[in-house]
């Protein structure tokens, strides 16, 4: 069936925003062919170099001079194995060392979010992230986690399998941290995993039915070992499950002998609470091989109905609308449901939601949140990013801090909540720093040819066409133009301030409800 | 010793001359002067605050046998948990050591505890319970016919529903839910300015003077919070005014200091904000428990009485209520943590309060009073509490109708 929708609508949802090229490609090969490519983009990263190029400034001080550090660090540690970052754990290093490593994660997701070719990949890493969230910044031992998780966990699993997926957070020590399964030991278990992986990462809060049901053969299917939902049995006793998955953190295990610091996943038999558990319904033997309780736990709430629905109307919702419609979700969810066991289960489900009716007309639907705003800025301005501490701060303040949400829940995808008025000025405070240039990250190029139009009113109509692709409405070249403090037909070009001027304009083209939503 | 005095001076002048108080009128016509409006500010502790290791009976042999010392509070030892007279059931009832601060409004009977009080549901969710606690709800199919926050309701019933709401936190927090005059600034210190200064005023005023799509609409609305709260927090060379609270009252560069020092600003404004919503987050302590509780009741208790402090010539007026989605489990996890419980505790300062005082039922800790034979018990409804709150200090009767439609409160007893 041929695909037929609006390239900017495909480029506002399926990617960050328009860019000149990535509408020349659209033009040249379809929105199928366009489609195609990105739902199987290679594995290597076509940022790296880029990132690899970029540095940020550490600096801190010490009591013994040599240990100081005031240096430019490459962004190319990204790529290292966690035992490796884990290094600084180890030794002991200052907290900047670790926190270091967040404002690394954080900075290569504002060049791949605007640089990447691979943009559906970048929108799919930027959904699993809030699904599986984390605060990296609330703790920074989980800022050491971060790069191996945003890299090996949630990248390479962001078009592929849920299970897999789901099995690599559970392991990872992002989340291992985060939720605080480490130091989950059997006897009285530590449930705030198990808690959030059923409420949060897979069948979600409208099937907790403890409200209903306090026993759970009470839970309706329950006797036929298909329950419609859980209760806080089911957590329990998942946490029972995934007692002894843990991280090699330095750990005494007993007979005086210590986990190593690696950062990397272990399982610790003697943790484990090794006897007969249910799940879902389900009875568990006891003394299962190693990993069996956990992995069985998560065959179990990653093939559950419930599960399929959750996350393919958060797909939705994501992608769509806040409120998309019935036939959406149902369409991905069957599709979600068949693939299961595929390794491209997630990329079809996407496929599928791409190709619907629904998607076709959803055209200005979603507010965008503060990443997104940023980066289609970047791209349709033409800003070369090179990330600063100035430009991360920016964002840090913008309500989307990224890695840093505290609550797992991830940040909020409903529009409402990114209109407040403390959202609303740090969106025109982004928009305005961005143009100006004012964090040194990078300039919007689109500026040069919008500063050489002869009169004010093709300036700003100039500016609109940029940044919306259309042309503008001529009340909004008038509202700007006037706004400024200039008037209709004056000269333009050959002021001194022309530059500056055109520069303010894409900003205030981008506070326009056609540019703040897609 | 300073601020000690300030509250002793308060509450007396509370007890000796409760007549002359805007609120003692009778419900007839509304106050003549905004400033004597009552004022409602509410604090949600964010994750789930441990009730039994905030205040708790030392000598209960089941809170004794279920949690080890270092995860409860304890009658003696280096930190002895504070005495709290006002107990239920006769037993030992004391507060964490690190909120002596608190426990003076408390003693000063300008504080009253409800224990055992939160949701009528059972979930443990934080969500699910934030979520149902803010609308003033007991269960999710209840939204069928009861929208938005009860502060928004509460406003609207009180014939504020236009004039602006205000919250300490990025987002408009579920009590605010279709209250749209919210204004939401996480901490003044920096100001509420416009980005852009006059230039974009000008052309967001040209670009959005009309129009009601809802990115129009936000951009009025923050335009005109910014304008209310801004000017007045600037001097007049356009720098913003260092606050000074009175009695040298000191809030702490913490999240909940920053967002009271906020409210106590707007406050004394006197621009006629009625409601506001402040947040404290990191209540969830799964893991390490002890020295993480000790931080964050140490904050909120100091940034409680500071409030108390700087704002004790406008207390007559105000209502605070501090709550959070849940108590925790009884019994504590091998992580030094606890796991999701049931009810909590209620913390209410408000003018002619019963002070002093623990209220509601003390449910008991042996096994077979448990809420699921694990966690405290509820006996009081939260909504109890805030009905109870709107028909005295908030002298708002006949609010409490509609802002909690087919709830029937229960008494607490909360007002002298």
């Amino acid at each position: 069936m041929a695909f037929e929708v609006d390239p900017r609508t495909l480029l506002n949802k399926l990617a960050f925003g328009p860019s000149d090229a990535e509408l020349h490609s659209i033009a040249k090969m379809g929105a199928d062919g366009w489609l195609a490519q990105q739902l199987n983009p290679p594995v290597e990263d076509d940022c790296a170099q880029r990132i690899a190029s970029t540095h940020i400034h550490l600096k801190y001080s010490s009591k013994t001079p040599e240990a100081e550090v005031d240096e430019d660090r490459s962004l190319a540690v990204l790529a290292e194995p966690i035992e490796q970052h884990w290094k600084v754990v180890e030794k002991g290093l200052a907290g900047q060392e670790r926190t270091f490593f967040r404002t690394a994660v954080a900075c290569a997701t504002t060049i791949r979010t605007v640089h990447s070719r691979w943009q559906l990949r970048e929108v799919l890493v930027d959904f699993w992230h809030n699904h599986f969230n984390v605060n990296a910044v609330g703790d920074n031992l989980i800022a050491v986690a971060l790069p191996t998780y945003d890299n090996q966990v949630i990248r390479r699993h962001a078009l592929g399998n849920f299970r897999e997926l789901l099995e690599a957070v559970a392991k990872s020590a992002a989340m291992q941290i985060y939720l605080n399964n480490r130091s989950s030991r059997g006897g009285a278990a530590n449930e705030n995993y198990a808690r959030e992986l059923f409420e949060l990462h897979t069948l979600g809060r409208p099937a907790y039915l403890n409200a209903l049901y306090n026993r759970w053969r009470d839970v309706p299917g329950a006797l036929e070992g298909r329950p419609q939902g859980y209760i806080d049995q089911d957590v329990y006793e998942a946490a029972r499950a995934f007692t002894g998955w843990s991280i090699e953190d330095g750990t005494g295990i007993g007979a005086g002998r210590r986990l190593p610091m690696t950062g990397k996943f272990i399982y610790v038999e003697n943790w484990h609470d090794n006897y007969q558990k249910r799940t879902l319904a389900t009875e568990f033997d006891p003394y299962q091989s190693p990993l069996a309780d956990g992995r069985r736990v998560l065959d179990l709430v990653a093939d559950h109905p419930a599960t399929a629905r959750y996350v393919c109307e958060k797909l939705c919702r994501r992608l769509v609308s806040d409120t998309p419609d019935a036939a959406v979700v149902a369409a991905a969810v069957k599709v979600w449901t068949e693939q299961r066991r595929k390794p491209d289960q997630i990329a079809r489900t996407v496929e599928t939601i791409a190709r619907s009716e629904a998607f076709r007309r959803s055209t200005g639907t979603k507010v965008k949140r503060p990443l997104e705003l940023y980066a289609s800025f970047a791209r349709s301005a033409g800003i070369a990013v090179a990330p600063t501490p100035g430009l991360l701060g920016e964002l840090d303040g913008s309500g989307q801090r990224l890695f840093g949400w505290g609550p797992p829940t991830g940040h909020p995808d409903e529009n409402d909540y990114w209109l407040s008025s403390a959202m609303m000025r740090r969106r025109w405070s982004l928009l305005l720093g961005l143009a100006d240039d004012a964090w040194k990250a990078g300039g919007p190029q689109a500026a040069l040819a919008v500063a050489e139009k002869a009169k004010t009113e093709q300036a700003a109509g100039a500016a609109y066409r940029q940044m919306l692709g259309t042309e503008a409405p001529p009340k909004v070249t008038t509202a700007i133009v006037e706004g400024m403090g200039l008037k209709p037909g004056m000269a333009f070009d050959s002021r001194k301030d022309a530059l500056p001027l055109a520069r303010r304009m894409l900003a205030y083209c981008a506070m326009t409800p056609a540019f703040q939503t897609r | 010793m300073l601020i000690r005095r300030h509250f002793l001076a308060a509450s007396t002048a509370l007890v000796l001359a409760p007549s002359v108080r805007a609120f003692a009128a009778p419900a007839s016509p509304p106050p003549a002067t905004l400033a004597h409006r009552p004022i409602l500010v509410t604090v949600f502790l964010r994750g789930g605050m441990d009730s039994l290791g905030v205040v708790a009976p030392v000598d209960d042999r089941d809170y004794v046998a279920d949690r080890p010392p270092e995860m409860r509070l304890l009658a003696d030892g280096d930190k002895p948990a504070l005495r709290l007279d006002g107990g239920p059931s006769g037993l030992d009832f004391r507060m964490h050591p690190e909120m002596s601060a608190l426990r003076e409004l408390y003693q000063d009977k300008r504080v009253a505890l409800v224990h055992a009080s939160g949701l009528d549901n059972g979930t443990r969710s934080h969500f699910g319970a934030q979520e149902l606690i803010e609308r003033g709800i007991a269960n999710p199919d209840e939204t069928a016919h009861v929208s938005g926050g009860w502060m928004a309701r509460w406003l609207a019933a009180t014939g504020s529903g236009q004039q602006p709401a205000f919250a300490t936190i990025s987002g408009v927090p579920d009590e605010l839910a279709n209250h749209s005059n919210t204004i939401c600034a996480a901490d003044l210190r920096g100001g509420m300015n416009l980005p852009g200064g006059k230039q974009a005023l000008s052309v967001l005023n040209h670009l959005y003077g009309n129009g009601s799509g809802p990115i129009e609409l936000a951009t009025r609305r923050t335009l005109a919070g910014i304008a209310l709260i801004d000017g007045p927090l600037r001097q007049p060379d356009g720098k913003v005014m260092p606050y000074k609270p009175a009695g040298d009252a000191t809030y702490g560069d913490t999240e909940i200091g920053r967002s009271l020092e906020a409210v106590a600003r707007v406050i004394r404004m006197d621009v006629n904000v009625r409601a506001f919503a402040v947040d404290m987050g990191g209540w969830d302590t799964h893991e390490n428990q002890p020295p993480r509780l000790a931080n964050l009741v140490g904050q909120l208790s100091r940034a409680l009485a500071a409030f108390h402090t700087d704002l004790h010539d406008q207390m007559d007026r105000i209502v605070l209520v501090v709550m959070s989605e849940f108590g925790r489990r009884l019994r504590s996890n091998k992580s030094n943590g606890t796991d999701h419980g049931h009810a909590g505790l209620t913390i209410v300062s408000a003018p002619r309060i019963a002070g002093g005082r623990i209220h509601g039922t003390w449910p008991g800790l042996s096994s077979d009073r448990l809420d699921n034979a694990v966690d405290l018990a509820m006996t009081t409804d939260v909504r109890s509490i805030l009905a109870e709150l709107m028909m005295g200090p908030l002298n708002t009767p006949d609010a409490a109708n509609g802002v909690f439609p087919r709830f029937v409160p229960k008494k607490v007893g909360l007002l002298a």
